[in-house]
């Protein structure tokens, strides 16, 4: 198994208690799938989240802890009585360790059809040559 | 289903069929549970007025020109083909959860539906689709005259 495929699902929770003023009802928290991709030069993340607009998500790296969040809101309007509902609103929350030393400040991301695309360039290992001293 | 009645006498009843019908989806759930069905992908949510429908599906990754809709009568039936992307030579994938390949999903409606005034919008990988009813098919209401 590759470094990169540790990931703390520990925080993923099906209902965590929502944090902000509104404190009693529960926001739904959902895992979302992923797509994990490397080559020689990048990783590349395809993250699963329909319903979230562009101006929502957040992505966070921090030393080697990669965090993709959204949220995901139905529209407010009454669209009737409810028939079946297999889905609801919620977060999104993922959280991945990488193993391999990575340019965070050169990634790029952008969503297309309810998916996150997120490319994150790996950092060239450098090479020190140390002399020794006689 | 998980049993029968067998007595048709008891058909007539409302409670027993009521009963059928739990037995039915019980015995659904636990043949999905156990042999994953594909049958509930996509999820979707059902909303119905007294003139129209709203179906809204999570069809993430897909482009419109993937998914077919079909209507007839009350039946909606919603189907798709997600090609996985070529590669490029080189990549490792390291973790592949992302649903691939063919789907489709029949649901029934509580009406008939007027075909020709269906509306269907994808955004943010969210399919909604507006199903009018049809026009035979609303209540109409009747007038008693006095005689």
């Amino acid at each position: 198994m590759n470094t990169l495929t540790k990931e703390n699902k520990q925080e993923v929770t099906e209902t965590v208690e929502g944090k902000d003023q509104k404190s009693a009802t529960n926001v739904r928290v959902y895992s979302p799938n992923v797509d994990v991709m490397e080559t020689e030069d990048a990783f590349y993340f395809h993250v699963e989240m329909p319903g979230v607009d562009q101006s929502s998500v957040d992505i966070s790296i921090e030393k080697d802890q990669l965090i993709l969040e959204g949220k995901f809101v139905m529209p407010q309007e009454s669209r009737g009585q409810v028939r079946l509902a297999e889905y609801k609103e919620g977060s999104y929350f993922r959280k991945f360790t990488i193993g391999k030393a990575i340019h965070s400040d050169k990634a790029t991301a952008k969503m297309k059809n309810g998916i996150l695309e997120l490319t994150i360039p790996k950092m060239e290992p450098k090479k020190t040559k140390i002399e020794i001293q006689k | 289903m998980l049993f029968r009645i067998l007595d048709p006498q008891t058909k007539a009843n409302q409670f027993w069929r009521d009963f059928d019908r739990l037995n039915d989806e019980l015995t659904r759930s636990i043949l999905d549970s156990q042999f994953g069905s594909p049958s509930n992908f996509p999820p979707v949510n059902v909303y119905t007025k007294e003139d129209e429908a709203l179906v809204t599906c999570l069809l993430p990754g897909l482009e419109p020109d993937q998914i077919e809709i079909n209507v007839k009568d009350n039946l909606l039936s919603i189907h798709g083909k997600k090609k996985s992307e070529e590669l490029a030579e080189g990549t490792e994938v390291l973790r592949r959860e992302i649903f691939n390949g063919e789907f489709r999903r029949t649901l029934e409606l509580p009406f008939r539906v007027d075909g020709e005034h269906v509306l269907a919008k994808f955004t943010n990988g969210i399919l909604n689709i507006h199903l009018p009813r049809r026009e035979e098919d609303k209540p109409k209401k009747v007038s008693i005259t006095i005689g």
